[in-house]
């Protein structure tokens, strides 16, 4: 019998993984040859610096992109070979975005932007859902601005939204990329407390791809990429260690 | 700084289409005018020549019209899509006003390609239609000289009203800010706002008088047939106060229209999405609906007119005779010459919907990246075209049977001695047509854009610029 991901407490793994852009002499590998798990219910911080290939890995990690060699599970389900309509339905139901910028849909209210994942699905929330969705509300705040349209937030209250929308659905895991980037430092460290309750009180698996050594200080294992290859894979570390670890990597470089 | 055109082509497919229709509508009026002037019975008369001209340059003006309000739009959004090339340059030093005068500048050389176009492909399609014509015996040979100086008027007409409308479709470039160049701000002009509510003021002004010019030659009509002029003219000033208040009208109509699409999340989007921006989807509906309510008025009263003239012929076989195969054929030509504004209008919004949908390229890889599925995207493409175009459809048909009747009532109601009421007469065929070419409009608009929609990977919605 063969050893699925979940036997080993992991929620989503990635094995020789590669990607390469272009052709020939003017070929750009982004991921060289990686190989990880994220563990289920942890807060995992991928760090790097600029074209380190942590973006790319996210793509290719949550369906979004394919990758050149190597494969890719969800929870049990190998992804690797999955077409877009399968993708879709995947995304949908088991996976959950926060980005930078431009989370929310503009021209639905805070509600509407909540509820999207299960009205692509077809269905209502079931009981038990809608109690999660209105704790939801409740602790990140927004009980009040259920009607008001993204434009009429900022750039806080637009990223408790986009987390309330990605763990409505209580998907697999939870991809963050940069979620506090356009953010201010107060606000920032407001939205990665969430994140990190989320994660420890509610046992949400989040995947948070940052090169802000304040924001991985929140999670509880950081994995550092250069050039393509996981260099180092930490616990939880203080945001001085982040930056000295990231400082030698530049210098060594 | 070189000049980037090739996003202004759909102002010069809108002027080279005016200008061809301009020119050629007064070399076939020449035409015309022409071989009456040869034909021994009419020939002593100019009134025919001067009643042809007259016509045609209604047609003309009205082509015009539709072209300028489709081009102030079209630069609009030419103006939308550089924003960030606009703002960059005010960024490192140049002023607004030169950066407007540059787009201004552009609609002058794409109105003088316009209608260097428009000469040439009207002229040849004249002498298509006279050779069709002339072969087919419906017009002897006639002596007509191409070189016919009054079709420069239509040409100067494009030249002016595709510079003008380019100069007042710019306006927007006045509020780019340099900052929009480093940012992603998205505020709302409040000057904006306060000279819009002026404008709907006047609006108001103009359809309540209007109204009350209608409602005062149907009652004039019923003893004296002048009564059409004062309803003429309530209705030009209702009209455009319609056109004029586009942004208060259209947005109701289009949250109307929307609803009737379902409550599946690919309709509603679709629905909000019509709606986002008042501003442009009123400019983006207004120049189809002006279509359609000049073809609906106009059939609607030309039915009116042929039921009485029916019902006349019943009483009187021998004095009506033949006379509803003359009525169906100038029912036919205007109808069509009416819709040729509608096919400019169409142009616009073919033009405009596939613009909005370019601009969206990151909120659609959001609807990818959350769970949307291409077939969902399509869908909601389409119901948002379809939105439009039904939209802009109804409001013309209602607006068209409003004003088709009053113009009966006034035209006919006093026309056998008693004051009756003219029963609106429906035109199906042409009911039928313009819901058919609504439908067609639809697709074709969607087209593009939703092929677009559908390449656009989640994978853009992640990308931080």
């Amino acid at each position: 019998m063969q050893i699925q991901p979940s036997d080993l407490g992991l929620i989503a793994r990635v094995a020789g993984l590669a990607k390469r852009y272009g052709h020939g002499a003017g070929a750009v590998t982004a991921l060289d040859d990686v190989s990880l798990g994220l563990r289920r219910g942890e807060f995992t911080a991928i760090m790097g610096p600029s074209g380190s290939g942590k973006s790319t890995l996210m793509h290719i990690m949550a369906g979004l992109d394919s990758p050149t060699a190597g494969r890719v599970w969800l929870g049990d389900t190998d992804i690797t070979e999955l077409g877009d309509a399968a993708l879709t339905v995947l995304r949908r139901r088991r996976i959950g975005f926060i980005f930078q910028s431009f989370n929310l849909v503009p021209t639905l209210d805070v509600r509407g932007n909540v509820m999207l994942p299960f009205e692509l699905d077809g269905r209502r929330p079931t009981q038990d859902e809608q109690a999660w969705i209105d704790e939801l509300f409740d602790t990140l705040g927004l009980g009040g601005r259920l009607t008001h349209r993204p434009h009429e937030l900022s750039g806080g209250q637009q990223q408790r939204v986009a987390i309330a929308r990605a763990l409505a659905t209580r998907p697999d895991l939870v991809f963050a990329d940069e979620p506090t980037g356009n953010l201010d430092s107060r606000t920032g460290r407001e939205v990665l407390g969430l994140l990190a309750v989320a994660s420890a009180r509610y046992g949400q698996s989040i995947a948070m791809v940052t090169h802000d050594p304040v924001a991985a200080s929140h999670a509880d294992r950081i994995l550092f990429l250069a050039d393509g290859k996981i260099v180092r894979d930490a616990g939880r570390s203080t945001p001085e260690e982040i930056s000295a670890f990231m400082l030698s990597m530049e210098l060594a470089a | 700084m070189r000049t980037r055109m090739k996003d202004q082509w759909p102002t010069l497919l809108v002027a080279a289409l005016a200008g061809t229709f301009g020119v050629l509508l007064l070399h076939v009026t020449g035409l015309l005018a022409a071989a009456i002037r040869a034909d021994d019975v009419t020939g002593e008369s100019d009134t025919v020549a001067l009643m042809l001209g007259f016509v045609a340059t209604v047609f003309v003006v009205i082509a015009v019209y539709v072209s300028a309000i489709v081009t102030s739009n079209t630069v609009a959004t030419v103006v939308a899509g550089r924003t960030r090339t606009i703002a960059l340059l005010r960024l490192i030093g140049s002023s607004a006003r030169a950066q407007r005068a540059q787009i201004a500048k552009e609609g002058l050389v794409v109105g003088i390609a316009g209608a260097a176009i428009g000469v040439l492909a009207g002229t040849g399609a004249a002498f298509g239609v006279e050779q069709f014509a002339v072969a087919n015996r419906m017009l002897p040979p006639t002596e007509y000289d191409y070189l016919n100086p009054a079709v420069v008027l239509p040409a100067i007409a494009v030249v002016l009203t595709t510079w003008l409308a380019s100069w007042v479709g710019s306006r927007r470039v006045l509020r780019v800010r340099p900052i929009e160049a480093i940012s992603n701000s998205n505020a709302q002009d409040r000057e904006e706002l306060g000279r819009r509510r002026g404008r709907n003021v006047t609006a108001i002004v103009l359809v309540a008088i209007g109204i009350g010019l209608l409602v005062t030659g149907v009652v004039v009509g019923l003893t004296d047939p002048m009564g059409v002029l004062i309803g003429l003219a309530g209705g030009i000033l209702s009209f455009t106060g319609v056109v004029l208040g586009a942004d208060v009208v259209m947005p109701p109509v289009l949250r109307l229209v929307g609803r009737l699409f379902g409550r599946s999340p690919a309709a509603r989007l679709a629905a909000e999405n019509a709606v986002r921006n008042p501003e442009r989807s009123s400019r983006m509906t207004i120049g189809l609906v002006i279509g359609v309510t000049l073809v609906t008025t106009f059939s609607v009263t030309m039915e009116s007119y042929r039921a009485m003239l029916l019902a006349a012929q019943e009483a009187q076989p021998e004095v009506y005779a033949g006379i509803d195969d003359m009525l169906n054929a100038t029912i036919a030509v205007f109808t069509v010459l009416i819709g040729f504004s509608a096919l400019i209008a169409a142009i616009g919004m073919v033009n405009t919907l596939s613009l909005s949908v370019m601009q969206r390229t990151r909120e659609l890889g959001l609807l990818r990246a959350l769970g949307f599925d291409r077939g969902q995207l399509r869908r909601m493409i389409v119901v948002e075209s379809a939105a439009l175009t039904v939209a802009a459809t109804l409001t013309g048909l209602v607006l068209g049977f409003g004003y088709g009747w009053a113009g009966a009532q006034a035209l006919l109601g006093g026309a056998q001695g008693d004051p009756v009421f003219v029963m609106p007469g429906v035109p199906w065929v042409m009911v039928g047509v313009l819901i058919v070419a609504a439908g067609v409009l639809t697709l074709v608009a969607s087209i593009a854009p939703a092929r677009r929609a559908m390449r656009v990977s989640p994978v853009v919605a992640l990308a931080v610029d």
